[in-house]
């Protein structure tokens, strides 16, 4: 019984393979996205989950979450940045490859919106630590702003990132 | 078998491979549905600057007020500027903004619309809580049972309440239970000032009669209700209300005045700088003169004055039939404050 059950997890684990780099194959040409909630809400974080349901369909405009800083070539970050971040979103910068693009989604990242109190203890804005290249306001942006954001600067910036360093060389 | 070749059949159609090769979402996605917060939008010219806005704002960098330079012939507007870096759409800038028109609009949710009663009544009937003896007489009167118990205290359901005025009727105790004018408030407060300005002005014509009286003594007078009452009549014509709001003004009211008595005035000016208001002037022949309207009748230049000019009285009031006629009891007496004496 068992071994017909492995039997058959064999064969069906190849048709698995077989699609998986399949995908990988169309999708070396998107946009890889890793988000990067550097202590927030969870609130944007939500909408961008929101983003990969089938209503909004983030694959259909050739955007890939992989949430692996080293293949990321846009990096969603979200949150005020707290003191445990410090250090390690300028760690997660400097692991993406270049041409990259930082786009901060919600207020946190940009002011740090209601945490940014007096006596607080948020860093932000995000800016202070790694360039930002994007900001989408609103608490939490909406799932279509934040397409439409990714949509406008991702494939113009990292031309325009990947001819500046062409011209470096 | 059957569903496989279904399957097949519906794979093999147009509509479903346009569908697999062509997916995308509808634009609809990208649209806001009608109840959708925005970003608060300024209408700049309404501003009246009084920083409410910014005092609810729970985001601390989303709401600036900031004045533009002044130009040649007008001063700079003053008005609130929203960081959308920092606005998180809650509204409540646009819920408390004060000025009418209002300056901050956000969202057409977050307008507070008092909830209105449908029978348009001119009184509000209200449970006074501290003279309430909790009989529950107006709770078994109430024909629509609008008046409950609710933490241990008799409230009225405004939503419920028809107006009737039997709760007022059975109430055993004066005043626990509050038939309140609502309506005409303007009206309400001019007949106020109308009965203070009449009764203060008949005591002080009376002078003479109560210049000799001090200590616990009292001065007795009487005035005759019907004028004053025909004269508020001149400012509404409402009988009802009219007659309900001389009755409450003239049975609470408690005068103070304030009377000088200039033949003795030396001229020293001690209580032109005391007084708070500035009622007290010096005018260009050197002699003090104090002005009623802007009087206070706080007593300082009582105190102040070593000669005698100032005199301080308290008087009260009540309205009684004598004679099958309203008549207003008055009871004057000099006041117990302490006096620097000459």
């Amino acid at each position: 019984m068992i071994i017909y059950y492995n039997h058959k997890l064999k064969s069906r684990d190849k048709v698995i393979k077989m699609l998986k780099t399949l995908k990988d194959i169309v999708r070396k040409s998107s946009i890889h996205v890793c988000i990067v909630n550097c202590g927030g809400c969870n609130g944007c974080d939500v909408e961008l989950v929101a983003c990969l349901s089938p209503r909004y369909d983030l694959e259909q405009y050739g955007i890939y979450v992989h949430n692996n800083p080293r293949e990321a070539d846009v990096i969603l970050v979200t949150g005020a940045v707290t003191e445990q971040w410090r250090e390690n979103l300028r760690r997660i910068y400097a692991k993406a490859p270049e041409p990259k693009v930082v786009v901060a989604v919600g207020n946190c990242p940009q002011s740090g919106d209601v945490f940014a109190q007096e006596g607080g203890r948020v860093l932000a804005p995000v800016s202070d630590f790694i360039p930002v290249d994007a900001a989408i306001p609103g608490c939490p942006p909406r799932p279509s702003e934040i397409l439409e954001a990714v949509l406008a600067v991702a494939p113009g910036a990292i031309a325009a990132k990947g001819r500046a360093q062409d011209k470096c060389e | 078998m059957a569903s496989f070749i279904h399957y097949l059949y519906d794979f093999a159609t147009k509509r479903w491979l346009d569908g697999f090769f062509n997916a995308k979402s509808k634009e609809d996605i990208a649209e806001k549905p009608d109840r959708f917060r925005d970003f608060p939008t300024v209408e700049k010219e309404n501003c009246i600057a009084c920083g409410s806005c910014t005092a609810s704002c729970p985001s601390p960098n989303a709401i600036k007020l900031i004045r533009d330079s002044d130009s040649e012939d007008a001063h700079g507007l003053v008005y609130p500027e929203i960081n959308k870096a920092a606005c998180i759409r809650c509204g409540f800038c646009s819920e408390v903004c004060p000025s009418e028109p209002k300056t901050l609009f956000c969202g057409e949710n977050h307008f507070i619309h008092e909830d209105f009663n449908i029978i348009p009544s001119k009184r509000k009937y209200i449970v006074d809580d501290y003279l309430c003896i909790k009989c529950h007489k107006c709770q078994d009167n109430c024909e629509v049972g609008a008046i409950n118990l609710v933490d241990n205290r008799m409230v009225v359901n405004q939503s419920k309440c028809i107006s009737c005025g039997k709760c007022l009727d059975v109430c055993p105790v004066k005043g626990a239970m509050k038939g309140v004018y609502i309506a005409n408030l303007e009206e309400q407060k001019e007949i106020i000032d109308l009965t203070v300005k009449t009764l203060e002005e008949y005591i002080e014509s009376r002078y003479d009669d109560f210049k000799e009286i001090h200590d616990d003594k009292l001065f007795l007078a009487e005035l005759k209700f019907n004028p004053l009452y025909e004269k508020s009549l001149e400012i509404i014509n409402d009988e009802e209300l009219v007659s309900d709001v001389l009755d409450k003004a003239i049975n609470r009211l408690n005068i103070r005045l304030v009377i000088w008595d200039y033949d003795k005035c030396t001229n020293c000016q001690l209580c032109v700088g005391e007084c708070p208001t500035g009622a007290i002037k010096v005018d260009d022949t050197s002699s003090v003169i104090r002005d009623p309207n802007k009087c206070l009748r706080c007593s300082i230049c009582y105190q102040t004055c070593p000669f005698d000019v100032v005199s301080y009285y308290s008087a009260k009031f009540n309205i009684d039939i004598k004679d099958g006629e309203k008549v207003i009891h008055i009871t004057v007496k000099e006041s117990q404050l302490a006096k620097r004496r000459a």
